[in-house]
This record gives C-alpha cells, sequence and structure tokens, in this order.
C-alpha cells in the first residue's frame, strides 16, 4: 500500500447487512456460509464506490462467539475472505481480515487471560492468512491488553501487516481508559504498521484526537468513524453522505492517508468520500514532538524531570522479601499505590530473589501492580527470562533495567526491547567492571547508543545510567558521575538515569548527602532519579528544581505541594499511656496500634502479643459486631488496625529469622465462573488479622486448581465463595471435588446468596454468614 | 437525554450495609458521604435503550429476542411498546473498588453498597428521563433475574442493545456484566396509567438481600 496516496476503506457492514434482513444479535459471520452472495454483494457496492481495501465479514468469528454457530473460526474466515474476494473481482482492491474484541474483557476487568485471548486470535490470524487475506485489521478495540494479545499473536504467527483501530468516547478515552497517547506510543512500539480510530463517534468529533495522535506518532493514520452520533432510540445515524465526506478532507488535511466509514455509512458515504478525497495527497505531516512512556491509561512524557520509585525491590528489605517468599502480593501493591501517592512518575519492579521463579513472579507483580496502580513500569532484572515475562505481561511502553556495555547481554535484551517496543536503561560499566573516569564511562554509553539503534530501538528510548557509587567509599567518584551525565545528556542528547540513594550509603544522616547530590544530578541534566519517594526531603528537591529549571511554570505544583502541607500538619501518632490496644483497635486506629505492639514487643514475646493483645482486642470487636453495636466497615477497620499491629509482630520475626505465630492455614478461593470476590477479599483481611495464613486463590478459580492447592499446602480449612445463583453450582462441584480427593479438610462456604440449609445440601461444613463467623468457624477447626 | 448520577441516597447504602434502625455513629454518616463523594467523582455513567413495539407472541422487531417468562407477560399487559435499557457506572468504578480493596477493605465495602445505590439513581433517572419524553404512562423495571424472567437470556439482552460497542458492558461466560456496576432491564409504555410493585421488590438487592433471607425486610 503506498503512503503517500489516500486510501479508501469500506464503510458499515453491520448496518447494511442488518438492511439485507440480518436480526439484530444475530451472528453476522454465519452470512459468509449461508448467504455468501448477499455478504458480496454489499462489498461490491463499497468496491464500486472506490474503497481500495474492503474488509472481509470476519468481525467475530471467533471462538467464543462462533461457539454456538456450528462453524469453526476458520470455516467462517475463509467464507468471508471468499465473499470478499468476490466481491472485488478483478479490481485493484486488497482485502482485509477484519477482527473485533472478543466480546469477553480481559483480566484484571474481566476473567479472560491473556493467553486466553493471544490464542483466540492466533486461531483467527492464522485463518486469515491461510485464506488469502491481504492484511489484518484490529478494529473497535477498547483495551490495549487485548489489542496486545491480538498483535503479538499476529506478529509470531503471520507475516500479515498489521493495522489497528481503537474506539474512544467524547472524553478521549476508551470505555476502560486508554488515552490517545497511550494507545500511539505502545503500538508505535509494538511495530504496527498504521493505527488509528473507528467507530464511536462521527469525523468531527474523531478530528481533535486524531491531531493529537499524530504528535506521538509517525506511522500511517486511519479513520474510520460513524456517521455523526445515532438516535438512541432507533439506532439511526444522522450526517449525510457530503456532510461526512467533507469532515473527513479535513482528516486527510491533517495527514491521515487512510480513510473509510463505520457504523451507518451506507455506500454513498464511501462514494461521496472517494469522490472527494480519493485523488488527494495526504498533508504533510511534522515528525512526532512528543514521548516518553505508559501504561494503557497514563502517560509520563518525558520532557522533565519524571521520579522513578524504587520501592519495589527486595534487596536489603526483609519485610519485602518476606512478601514474595509467600506471595503477598498485596504488599507489594502497597508499596506501589504508596509510591503513586508520593508523586512517583514510573516503577521500578524488581522480583529477584534467590528460590523465587522471577520470571513467573515478575509476571504476577506487574499484572497485580497494573490492576490498582496507572503508572508506566520499569521492569528491572538481570535475567532475560524475566525481562521478557514482564514485557509480555505489561500493558503500555515500559522501560528495561538494564543492559550494560557487554556485547551478549546487549544482544541478548535489546531484540527483547525492540520486539516490546520498550525503552531501555544502558549502564555505564561492561566485564571490566565500573571505569573510574568519566571519559571511560562516556564510551560504554556510546557504545550502547550503537547496539541499540542496530537493532532498530530509536535514539529516545535509550535511557544511560553513569552509576552511583558510594561517597563514603570513593569519594571522587561523584564528580566522576556528574561530569558524566553532563556530556550524556548535552553531546548525546540522551535521558538519562541513576540509582541516587546509593550516594550516601554508610554515611550518618543520609538524607543530606542524597538530596544535595541529586540536585547537582538534576542540574547536570539526570532527567529520570530512581529514588524512594516516601521521603519528603527526596521529592521536596525535586519540587524545587522543577521551580528553579522552568519546568514547573508559575510554580503551580510547587505551591500545590506545600500549600496543603502548611494546611495540615501530618499528626504523629503516639502510643500514649492513655489508650490501650483494646481501644485502639476498637477505634480501627492502625498507626497506634502499631505504636502500641511495638512498645509491647519490649517486654512480651511476639506469640504474647498476639495471643494476649491482638487476639482479645479482636474478641472484643466481634462480639460487640455480634450484638449489632458496630457494623461491617468498624468490623474491617478494626481488623485492619489489628493488622498493622501483627505487621510489627510480622517484622519483628522477619528481623530474627524466626518461623511464624500462624494460628492455622486457611485456603479461600471464589469459585469458578464468578468474579465477585468483595465479600472473599473481607473474610481473607479478617482471617488474617485473626492471625491465621490465608491462601488466596482469587477469583474464578477452577475446580481441580482448589483441590490441588488443598493437598498441595495440607489445608484443613477451605473457604469458598459464590455471589451468583449460577455459580454455586460450581462451588457444589468443587465442595464434591475437594471430598472425592480424599483430603482431609473442612469445608465453609459464604455469599449473597446461600442459606444454611443450602450450604448444608450441596455438602458444605459450614454456611459462614459474614467475615466474624468465618473467625469463629475457624477457631473451631483449629483450637485457640 | 444523557444519564445522570446526581445523588447517592444515604439511607439505601445504610442499608446495604445492614444497618438496623436508626444510627448512631456519626462516623459511619460521615464514612458514607466521603465514599459517596468518591463515587459521584469517578463514575462516569453511560446509557443505551431502545423501543420495540411489544407482541408478547413475536420476539421484538428486528431481533430475535423473546424474553421470557410469565411475569413480563403481566407487567407489560396493556404496554404497546418495551423499552430495553442498560446503564453503568462505568470500569472507572471498578478499578476504585480494586484500588481500595487494597488501600482499606472497610472503605471497599462502603464504596461498593455506594456504586450499588449509585446505578439505581442512574436508573431512576434514566427511567424519569423516559417517562417524561414519552407519552403514556410507564411500568416498573424488570431485570434478567427477577421473578422468571430468566438471567440466562442476560447475553441476547446485551446483544440486542450492542451493549459491549456501545457503552462497554462484556459478559464473563458466566452471564456476569463487567463493569459490574451495571444493571439491564425493561419496561413497558401503556396508555393507561400502571401499578406499582412494593419497593421490596422492586429493589436492585431483591434476589441477594440479607433481611429477606431472614423473612424480614429493611423497613422493618
Amino acid at each position: 500500500m503506498k503512503t503517500n496516496a489516500v486510501t479508501i476503506l469500506d464503510g458499515a457492514m453491520g448496518t447494511m447487512l442488518q438492511a439485507a434482513g440480518l436480526p439484530v444479535g444475530a451472528l453476522p459471520e454465519l452470512w459468509n456460509l449461508t448467504n455468501p452472495e448477499t455478504v458480496a454483494a454489499i462489498q461490491r457496492q463499497y468496491v464500486e464506490a472506490g474503497s481500495n481495501v474492503i474488509y472481509a465479514n470476519t468481525f467475530g468469528a471467533n471462538r467464543l462467539k462462533a461457539a454456538k454457530s456450528g462453524h469453526s473460526p476458520a470455516e467462517l474466515i475463509a467464507g468471508g475472505i471468499r465473499a470478499a474476494r468476490a466481491a472485488a473481482g478483478d479490481a485493484p482492491v486488497k482485502v482485509a481480515l477484519d477482527i473485533g474484541p472478543i466480546g469477553q474483557l480481559l483480566e484484571p476487568l474481566g476473567n479472560l487471560t491473556f493467553d486466553e485471548a493471544y490464542d483466540i486470535f492466533r486461531e483467527m490470524v492464522t485463518a486469515g492468512e491461510a485464506a488469502g487475506a491481504d492484511l489484518v485489521v484490529f478494529e473497535t478495540m477498547s483495551d490495549l491488553t487485548e489489542v496486545k494479545a491480538a498483535v503479538l499473536a499476529a506478529k509470531e504467527h503471520t507475516r500479515l501487516p498489521i493495522w489497528v483501530t481503537m474506539t474512544f468516547e467524547a472524553t478521549s478515552r476508551t470505555f476502560v481508559g486508554v488515552t490517545v497517547p497511550a494507545m500511539a506510543l505502545t503500538l508505535t512500539g509494538l511495530g504496527v504498521d498504521a493505527l488509528g480510530f473507528n467507530c464511536s463517534l462521527g469525523p468531527e468529533e474523531l478530528l481533535p484526537m486524531a491531531e493529537e495522535l499524530r504528535r506521538w506518532t509517525h506511522l500511517p493514520l486511519i479513520l474510520k468513524p460513524n456517521a455523526g452520533l445515532p438516535d438512541p432510540a432507533t439506532g439511526a445515524y444522522t450526517i449525510t453522505p457530503e456532510e461526512f465526506a467533507e469532515a473527513m478532507e479535513q482528516a486527510l488535511n491533517l495527514g491521515v492517508g487512510i480513510l473509510g466509514g463505520c457504523c451507518g455509512t451506507r455506500p454513498d458515504f464511501i462514494a461521496a468520500l472517494s469522490r472527494r478525497c480519493g485523488d488527494q495527497i495526504p498533508g504533510s505531516r511534522p515528525a512526532p514532538e512528543r514521548h516518553g512512556v505508559c501504561s494503557a491509561t497514563c502517560v509520563t512524557e518525558l520532557n522533565g524531570v519524571r521520579v522513578i520509585g524504587e520501592r519495589i525491590n527486595p534487596t536489603g528489605k526483609k519485610r519485602f522479601q518476606q512478601a514474595l517468599r509467600e506471595r503477598d502480593l498485596n504488599y507489594i501493591l502497597q508499596r506501589g499505590m504508596e509510591q503513586q501517592e508520593a508523586g512517583a512518575e514510573i516503577l521500578d519492579v524488581n522480583v529477584g530473589l534467590p528460590g523465587i521463579d522471577e520470571p513467573e513472579m515478575m509476571t504476577a507483580v506487574v499484572k497485580s501492580l497494573q490492576s490498582v496502580v496507572e503508572l508506566p513500569l520499569q521492569i528491572d532484572s538481570s535475567d532475560p527470562a524475566a525481562i521478557e515475562a514482564g514485557l509480555r505481561a505489561c500493558t503500555g511502553k515500559a522501560i528495561v533495567n538494564s543492559v550494560n556495555g557487554n556485547r551478549e547481554t546487549l544482544d541478548a535484551i535489546l531484540p527483547l526491547c525492540k520486539k516490546y517496543g520498550a525503552a531501555v536503561v544502558g549502564l555505564c560499566m561492561d566485564h571490566g567492571g565500573i571505569p573510574q573516569t568519566a571519559e571511560a564511562r562516556i564510551e560504554i554509553a556510546e557504545r550502547i547508543l550503537g547496539a541499540a539503534l542496530e537493532y532498530g530501538i530509536p535514539r529516545e528510548d535509550v535511557f544511560i545510567d553513569c552509576l552511583t557509587l558510594t561517597v563514603s567509599a570513593q569519594q571522587e567518584q561523584a564528580i566522576e558521575t556528574l561530569k558524566a551525565v553532563r556530556y550524556v545528556t548535552d553531546v548525546l542528547g540522551l535521558h538519562t538515569v541513576l540509582g541516587v540513594s546509593n550516594i550516601s550509603f554508610g554515611l550518618p544522616a543520609r538524607e543530606h548527602i542524597t538530596v544535595s547530590f541529586l540536585t547537582q544530578a538534576m542540574t547536570a541534566g539526570l532527567d529520570l532519579p530512581i529514588v524512594n519517594p516516601n521521603q519528603a526531603a527526596v521529592m521536596d528537591a525535586v519540587a524545587s528544581f522543577r521551580v528553579l529549571s522552568c519546568q514547573d511554570r508559575d510554580s503551580e505544583r510547587y505551591i500545590a505541594r506545600f500549600a496543603d502541607a502548611a494546611a495540615s500538619p501530618a499528626p504523629q501518632p503516639q502510643a500514649g499511656a492513655s489508650m490501650t490496644m483494646e481501644a485502639a483497635i476498637l477505634k480501627g486506629l492502625g498507626q497506634e496500634t502499631a505504636a502500641l505492639a511495638r512498645q509491647a514487643l519490649e517486654t512480651m514475646t511476639e506469640l504474647d502479643v498476639v495471643n494476649g493483645l491482638l487476639i482479645p482486642a479482636l474478641d472484643l470487636v466481634g462480639e460487640k459486631y455480634e450484638r449489632q453495636e458496630i457494623f461491617l466497615p468498624q468490623l474491617i477497620n478494626a481488623a485492619n488496625a489489628a493488622c498493622q499491629g501483627f505487621d510489627v509482630v510480622k517484622e519483628s520475626i522477619a528481623r530474627k529469622g524466626q518461623g511464624s505465630v500462624s494460628r492455622g492455614k486457611i485456603l479461600l478461593a471464589t469459585v469458578q465462573g464468578d468474579i465477585h470476590d468483595i465479600g472473599k477479599n473481607i473474610v481473607k483481611v479478617v482471617l488474617e488479622n485473626y492471625g491465621y495464613t490465608v491462601v488466596d486463590l482469587g477469583r474464578d478459580v477452577p475446580v481441580e486448581t482448589v483441590v490441588e492447592a488443598a493437598v498441595r499446602e495440607d489445608i484443613r480449612l477451605v473457604g469458598l465463595s459464590a455471589l451468583m445463583t449460577t455459580t454455586v453450582a460450581s462451588m457444589a462441584e468443587t465442595i464434591r471435588a475437594l471430598r472425592e480427593s480424599g483430603h482431609d479438610c473442612r469445608i465453609m462456604v459464604g455469599g449473597a446468596v446461600l442459606t444454611p440449609e443450602y450450604a448444608a445440601e450441596i455438602g458444605a461444613d459450614y454456611y459462614a454468614k459474614d467475615a466474624k463467623q468465618s473467625a469463629d468457624i475457624a477457631r473451631e477447626v483449629f483450637g485457640q | 437525554m444523557e444519564p445522570r448520577l446526581d445523588h447517592i441516597d444515604e439511607n439505601e447504602v445504610l442499608r446495604y450495609l445492614q444497618y438496623h434502625g436508626p444510627v448512631t455513629s456519626h462516623e459511619i454518616l460521615s464514612d458514607v458521604a466521603r465514599c459517596s463523594g468518591q463515587i459521584l467523582d469517578t463514575a462516569r455513567p453511560r446509557a443505551v435503550w431502545r423501543i420495540f413495539d411489544w407482541d408478547p407472541d413475536r420476539p421484538l422487531p428486528g431481533t430475535d429476542f423473546t424474553p421470557g417468562g410469565q411475569d413480563i407477560r403481566r407487567l407489560l399487559k396493556t404496554c404497546s411498546q418495551v423499552i430495553l435499557f442498560g446503564a453503568t457506572l462505568g470500569a472507572e468504578v471498578d478499578g476504585l473498588l480494586r484500588r481500595a480493596q487494597i488501600r482499606s477493605m472497610a472503605d471497599a465495602v462502603i464504596l461498593d453498597c455506594c456504586a450499588s445505590a449509585a446505578v439505581e439513581n442512574v436508573c431512576d433517572n434514566l427511567c424519569a428521563d423516559l417517562a417524561a419524553s414519552l407519552p403514556g404512562y410507564l411500568t416498573d423495571r424488570f431485570s434478567p433475574g427477577y421473578g422468571d424472567f430468566p438471567f440466562a437470556q442476560q447475553p441476547e439482552f446485551c446483544r440486542v442493545l450492542d451493549m459491549s460497542r456501545r457503552i462497554g458492558v462484556n459478559l464473563t461466560p458466566g452471564g456476569l456484566m463487567i463493569p459490574q456496576k451495571t444493571v439491564t432491564a425493561l419496561l413497558g409504555r401503556s396508555d393507561r396509567p400502571q401499578p406499582r410493585r412494593s419497593r421490596c421488590e422492586s429493589c436492585g438487592m431483591h434476589e441477594t438481600c440479607e433481611f429477606r433471607k431472614e423473612g424480614a425486610s429493611c423497613e422493618n
């Protein structure tokens, strides 16, 4: 396809099929086999109207939507391509394999896994290529994770050119919050051949988004809007073919070269479009002026200092290591959310620890983090398998931390960065260690840049780490680092990264040295400091620097930061003599509970603090709940407060390297088919805060997974939840399988539609009407 | 007619939280107010609706969908048209609920109840707007899973409204809607005034209500 000429696409397929008698709600792709002449006749009208590319009638020909049709995706797709070819006849028209959303949402929004989505798309694209499609178009997409699965499936299994168009609302976001720049950065990185918008709105409404899109990508742009906005009562569209073509001409002038129509655009719309725009040359486009990294919903533009949070890293952190070993993802997620709130703009993610399956853990942590934190991620590992696992799981444009000057490292990791469209951090070191002079480090930086360019990674995606050495050990090295940062910034024109805190290791009052070095480094050009954003002094230094370097125009952010601080000085929790553990927990005061626990540990053992203070306080809370003196939120608040007390105890145990104080191990799962897991999560919080270890299998858990885990972990109490009547059946099945396995365990069940009678009927030992009762059951099973 | 979320009923939230009787704790009221504020800020209500001529013996015109069960026939007995709608608070609220569950489960529970009350408010407003703009009288709304209207028809219902494309609502294989705070329902339009069912019967929590399970209602 020539890029200097306009490409005219086709118009509405669904609209035309419905006009031809397809009932609303029926599977349109079935007509490829039952009414191929009707399908081809519609497409022929578009060919006659001037389309150069027609989309085959294959939008929903995936295995899930086709399941009840009696035909495989391959059959429906082959029929669709055949009909389109017949419509094209001898005309110089390309046929696109058209693929829409699967129709079920991927995790974390829904319960379809990335790998399942990938496999569904793989089946479709290979069928399309075999049937003779000239290219594949993924359209009407809302979720960038789904798009990523689609693009990777097409790249890894076919040689077809790939176009992607997504559907945006008037807010310039998709239904799941994807922004235009995030789409642009992600898809440009993944190496699609063209991208843009379809459906959603009329051409007028999409123009500003097209304008935004071209600032972020150099790739060819596609616009396939609806015929205006639909009448809600009837679903009919409103603008005329001429109005449509006129608005599309404005897109053409912006440099959008691939034009067509979506819902409501009958052949007369495409004819008007073709008449008006078909012979023109798209307007010239300036080089994209903006770049950055992103998640699906948040872009961190690289045009000033951007803080990378360093706290998701087990190095030197006993509590974090314990969380990794116990697979306590919530602890890790809290570290992520905390840093986002403290002002981090990118999160470094390092989960390397001896004895941990790092690639598997990287996948789990990246996925979970992206379900609650918006920030772009920096995948931090030295293991190429863990890096690839992280990149595959990560939606958006990530950063890889890191490569160094060794050829074998560059050859192992740079191709991954290229494939997944990630930026890369290059450390100024190699086989010879860390060079002692700025000049030698710069030489390595240039070597890394050269290798990245060879692999096709654009210059702006290469970040250099000139390395911070500890000033207490190698005092003269601080100056060399700053020299190198200045050169890499000014002469090579690259972004620079530095792990800043290392500078002050081994010195007292470290913060002074760290902050002073950070300020000097930013002055030298450092724009991606890796720091602890929870340290106020560090973030204050960044805020100040942004004012002094004109990055914070009119000091707006600075004023906002300190206006809040002046208004409300943070209260310092004190374990005053006046408050008892019982009162602190009952009132839900977590910090006070923690302080009291710390105080108690000075004179008591960990076990005594748990059994003598925390549990009795929780028991009192439970009694009040039973008597309806307090309600669920207060019960949970109290449990949360107790949790902070337990955390202090856990930390103390981790420091001493002792075993746990667990009162017993309980398995929890929301059964297969059910994704409403808030009830199960409440039970989890309460049980954990009563001192039990909870193995949480999550939601939508297959029967065999529950059985396997119960046996493997030697679980004596299993808790199952189901919210819907429809999923209680799968709860019954899980119970049956647990019994048949012969594993000796008790089973408690809960959920909105259950009753004690129903629980007994499906073979459960206990019905837990709420979280409090689940703790009572646990006590009965495990004893005191 | 834009979908509107303008109010979260405090008493409804407290009922969902299973509060009985008068609320004595000032804290819970301020928590509910704070959480309601977060839902009002976060939700991006979206709705889609279509009007069909109603003939109980035929699929809805232009579709192959026949809403099932006798309850609907009774509800629509004097109606010449039926309106199908879907309304959602959007994926933004799901995200808020996910984050809250990591940060504070107590807040998550309150937010969840506020969101349930909020989607009811969106439905109330939509039905009021429909009643104001259409001639005649509208019945109460009735959702798949209520009475003998099969929950299993949820997929067809969503397809007829093209809910995935129009408002971003998708189904899991088990027929659950995502975003979670989403309601589908139908209501009839008649030339004759329509009776109201009891508040309990038309409540969004009807099928899972803890009060009802115990043989009571939140009103006593």
